[in-house]
C-alpha cells in the first residue's frame, strides 16, 4: 500500500518549470529518501504533498484517494526553512503548534511532557528560544513536527545543526517511529544516512525524477555487481572479486575453506550511494 | 477556512501582544496623562481661587480707594499717607501681595497708576485692578460735570453685544454651543484614529515580518493555510487595539472619579455650577464690579463649553469611531500583512510600505483641514475616498454629517475593505514564502495575479 502517490506532477512559477511531470510512489511504513541537488526541486514536491503549494498539473493521492486538509494534519513536516518565535515561551510555542494540528489542549500538554522527559529537557519548559542553543531549538522543533503522533512524516535536513551525539539521538528517533508504523520521508544530502536509514530512494534532477526504487536495487544496478572475498593465507590478506550474477556464495565459501585459508569476509560490493549521486546528477549534465 | 485554527492563531496573536512591557506601559501610563489633562487645569482653578491676596493701597487722589471693596479673593488695606519704603518693605516680608499707588488726580483729573509686587500678580489680577482704577477715575470725571443722570446715560450708551452659539439637533432643540469645543473634538477623534490605524496596522506588520524572518511561517503554513494565519493575525491585533481602547478609558474615568473625591466632590461640583448658572443668569447681574476672581466673560464662556460637551452624542460618535476604526484598520492592516509579508527585516518594507503611509498622511492633513472648513469640498470627498474616509470622516463627524454620508462612506470602505483582503491574501499566500530575494512591486503585482 501507498500512503502518497504522486501523479504526473507538474509545477511552473511563471516561465520557471519548478517540476515536470513528477510520478512516484511513497510505500507506507518504509522510510524514503528525497534526494537531489540544491534547487531540483525537492522544496516544491514536498509543499506540494502537504498542499502548501498547488500543483499546476497532476495530483496527488493519499491512500489511493485525492488528498484532503484532514490528511495534511496527519502529517508532520519539518521543513529545511525552520525556525521557532524567538520571544516566545518553549512549552507555549510547541502547545501551539501541537493544537494547530488538531490536537485539544490536555492532550497536547501530556505528549509534550512525555517528549520533553523523554530527551531530557523539561526544564526547557518555561525557557524562551532566543535563550536556546541551535542545536537545543532543533530538539524542539524535532518534538513538534512529531508531537501528533503523524502517520507521514516528512524531514527536510533534519541533521543540520545537529552535533553527532543528537544526530545519533534523531536517528534512532526516526528508526523508532518506523518500528511505531510510520512512513518517514527524508530529504538530505547526506548520503550516509541515506545508506544507514532509508529503504527507497528517489532522486530528483532540474525538475525531473531521474530514478526511483529500492535503494539496495539502485545501488546493484548503478554498481558494477560484484561480490568480494577477503582471505588470509601464509602470504597474507587478499581480496578476490567475483561478478554476483552466477557466483554461488555456498560453493565459492566452502571452496575456499577447502583451500585451507581463513575466510574473514564476503560481501557484495555495492557503490557508495554518494557516488550514484554524483554519477547520475553529473551524468545528466553531461547527457 | 477552519475557524478551530483561526480561533487558535488569534489566541497566541492576542495573549503574546497584552502580556508585553510596552502593551501595559502604554495602557497604563497613557491614562495617567489623560487624567492629568483634566484634573490639573481643574486643581489650578480651585488653588487660584482660594488664595486670598492682600492688597496695599495709597490713594493720594481720594477717588479709587472709597470704591474698592474687600470680596474673597482680595482685601484692600488702605495705607494712604504712609512712608512707601516702609509699605515696600510689608511687600517683601509676605504682609501684603501688591501695593497700589495712586497719585494724586492732575489737572486733567488723571493720576499716575503704580503696582508693586514681590511676585509677579497675574494678568487677571493686574487687568481687574487696573478696570477698577478707571471706573473710579470715570466716575469721579462724569460726576464733575454736575450734570444729573449722567452716569446714568453713559451706561445706556455703552453697548455690550456678544454672540452666542446656537446648534439645532434634528429634533429642532437648539443648544448653545462652542466652537471650540468640536474643534477640539475632531482633532482628537482624528488624531486618534489615526494613531490607531498607523499603529496597529504596523504591529500587524511586524508580527508577518517576524514569522517570516524566524523562519516559523513554512512550519506554520503546514498546519494552517496562509489565508487562515492572516486574518487570525489581524483579528488578534485588532482584539488588542480594543482592549487598549476600552481599558484608556475605564482607567481614565476611573482617575478622574478617584481624583474627584479625593478633592472633594462639592468643590468639583461647585466649579461646574458656578460656571453653569452663571450663563443662565443675566450677565449684570454677574458683572458685579466687585469681584475679582475670574471674569464674568470667562464663566460664561466655561458655562457653554461645558453644555456644548454634555450634549454631544456620544453614543453616536464612539458607535461611528468603531465602526471606522475596525473597518478602516481592516483595509489597512491587511494591506500591511500583504507589505509585511513581501520582506524579511523591518527595514526592507520602508520602500513598500510608502503606498500605504502617503495616503494616511495624506488623511491626516485633510482631517486637519477639516477643523477649518469642515464643509469644503475636499474634506467631502476626503470621508467618502475609502483610503482617507476613516480618519476624515471622524475629524468632520462633530461637526455634523448627514445619515447618508456616512452610510455612502462606510459603504465604500467595507467593499474597498473586502478587496483589499482579498488581494493581500493573494500576496501574503505566495509571500511569506518567498525567501532571500529582495521583492518589488513589480513581485507583489506577479503573485497578485498567480492562481
Amino acid at each position: 500500500m501507498n500512503i502518497i502517490e504522486c501523479k504526473n506532477i507538474s509545477r511552473s512559477f511563471g516561465p520557471k518549470v519548478a517540476l515536470d511531470n513528477v510520478s512516484l510512489s511513497i510505500p507506507e511504513g518504509r522510510i524514503f529518501g528525497l534526494l537531489g541537488p540544491n534547487g531540483a526541486g525537492k522544496t516544491t514536491l514536498i509543499r506540494i504533498i502537504n498542499r502548501i503549494t498547488i500543483p499546476t498539473a497532476g495530483e496527488v493521492l493519499f491512500k489511493g484517494r485525492p488528498i484532503t486538509r484532514d490528511d495534511v494534519s496527519r502529517i508532520g513536516y519539518l521543513p529545511e526553512e525552520r525556525g521557532l518565535y524567538r520571544k516566545m515561551k518553549v512549552g507555549d510555542q510547541a502547545m501551539y503548534l501541537a493544537q494547530l494540528k488538531g490536537m485539544s489542549t490536555s492532550d497536547a500538554r501530556a505528549a509534550l511532557v512525555e517528549w520533553f522527559t523523554k530527551f531530557g529537557i523539561e526544564s526547557w519548559w518555561d525557557k524562551k528560544v532566543e535563550e536556546l542553543s541551535k542545536g537545543m531549538a532543533q530538539k524542539v522543533q524535532f518534538i513538534t513536527t512529531v508531537v501528533h503522533k503523524p502517520q507521514l512524516l516528512i524531514l527536510d535536513e533534519p541533521f543540520s545543526g545537529f552535533d553527532p551525539v543528537n544526530a545519533q539521538l534523531i536517528r534512532e528517533e526516526i528508526l523508532a517511529l518506523k518500528e511505531a508504523g510510520a512512513t518517514i520521508v527524508l530529504s538530505t544530502h547526506n548520503m550516509e544516512s541515506v545508506e544507514e536509514l532509508c529503504d527507497e530512494i528517489a532522486l530528483i534532477n532540474k525538475s525531473r525524477l531521474v530514478i526511483t526504487g529500492p535503494v539496495d536495487e539502485i545501488r546493484r544496478k548503478e554498481g558494477n555487481d560484484n561480490v568480494e572475498i577477503v582471505y588470509t593465507d601464509a602470504d597474507g590478506r587478499h581480496t578476490e572479486v567475483f561478478p554476483r550474477q552466477g557466483t554461488d556464495g555456498n560453493l565459492t565459501l566452502s571452496d575456499f575453506i577447502s583451500r585451507g585459508v581463513t575466510v574473514n569476509a564476503y560481501r557484495e560490493l555495492m557503490p557508495r550511494m554518494n557516488d550514484i549521486f554524483i554519477k547520475l546528477v553529473t551524468g545528466e549534465e553531461n547527457k | 477556512m477552519k475557524l478551530r485554527n483561526i480561533g487558535i492563531v488569534i489566541r497566541r496573536e492576542y495573549l503574546n501582544k497584552v502580556r508585553k512591557k510596552s502593551f501595559l506601559v502604554t495602557t497604563f501610563l497613557v491614562p495617567v496623562l489623560m487624567a492629568a489633562l483634566c484634573i490639573v487645569p481643574i486643581v489650578m482653578m480651585l488653588n487660584a481661587k482660594d488664595k486670598m491676596k492682600f492688597i496695599a493701597v495709597m490713594d493720594d487722589s481720594a477717588v479709587v480707594m472709597p470704591t474698592l471693596q474687600d470680596s474673597e479673593s482680595a482685601c484692600f488695606v488702605d495705607l494712604t499717607g504712609a512712608p512707601a519704603d516702609s509699605v515696600k518693605a510689608l511687600l517683601t516680608d509676605g504682609t501684603y501681595d501688591a501695593l497700589m499707588a495712586l497719585s494724586a488726580l492732575d489737572a486733567d483729573n488723571s493720576l499716575t497708576f503704580e503696582i508693586f509686587s514681590s511676585q509677579p500678580l497675574g494678568l487677571d489680577l493686574t487687568e481687574n485692578l487696573t478696570r477698577k482704577v478707571n471706573d473710579a477715575v470715570e466716575n469721579y470725571r462724569v460726576g464733575t460735570y454736575g450734570i444729573e443722570g449722567l452716569d446714568r446715560i453713559l451706561k445706556d450708551v455703552k453697548p455690550d453685544i456678544r454672540p452666542k452659539s446656537y446648534t439645532i439637533d434634528e429634533d429642532g432643540k437648539e443648544n448653545v454651543s462652542e466652537e471650540g469645543v468640536y474643534t477640539a473634538l475632531s482633532m482628537i477623534l482624528g488624531l486618534v484614529i489615526f494613531m490607531f490605524i498607523t499603529l496597529f496596522g504596523g504591529m500587524v506588520m511586524s508580527a508577518v515580518i517576524e514569522e517570516k524572518a524566524s523562519r516559523v511561517v513554512e512550519v506554520l503554513i503546514s498546519s494552517v493555510k496562509a489565508t487562515e494565519l492572516m486574518f487570525g493575525k489581524i483579528i488578534g491585533v485588532a482584539l488588542v487595539a480594543l482592549t487598549q481602547f476600552f481599558l484608556w478609558i475605564v482607567l481614565t474615568v476611573s482617575i478622574v472619579g478617584a481624583a474627584a473625591t479625593f478633592i472633594g466632590e462639592e468643590k468639583f461640583a461647585e466649579i461646574t455650577s458656578a460656571a453653569s448658572s452663571s450663563a443662565i443668569a443675566d450677565p449684570s447681574v454677574t458683572a458685579t464690579i466687585d469681584q475679582i476672581a475670574p471674569a464674568s466673560s470667562d464663566q460664561s464662556e466655561a458655562a457653554v463649553i461645558i453644555s456644548t460637551i454634555s450634549s454631544l452624542p456620544y453614543g453616536k460618535i464612539i458607535l461611528v469611531f468603531l465602526v471606522f476604526f475596525i473597518f478602516g484598520y481592516l483595509l489597512y492592516a491587511s494591506l500591511y500583512a500583504a507589505v509585511g509579508s513581501a520582506v524579511e527585516s523591518e527595514g526592507d518594507a520602508s520602500q513598500l510600505q510608502l503606498p500605504l503611509t502617503v495616503p494616511l498622511m495624506l488623511a491626516y492633513f485633510i482631517a486637519i483641514y477639516a477643523f477649518n472648513a469642515p464643509e469644503s469640498s475636499l474634506v467631502f470627498w476626503g470621508s467618502m475616498i475609502p483610503f482617507t474616509s476613516p480618519i476624515v470622516m471622524l475629524a468632520r463627524l462633530p461637526f455634523g454629517v448627514e445619515t447618508w454620508e456616512l452610510a455612502l462612506s462606510l459603504g465604500l470602505l467595507v467593499v474597498t475593505c473586502i478587496a483589499g483582503a482579498w488581494a493581500s491574501a493573494k500576496i501574503y499566500n505566495v509571500g511569506i514564502l518567498m525567501f532571500g530575494k529582495k521583492s518589488t512591486f513589480q513581485d507583489l503585482w506577479k503573485w497578485l495575479k498567480m492562481k
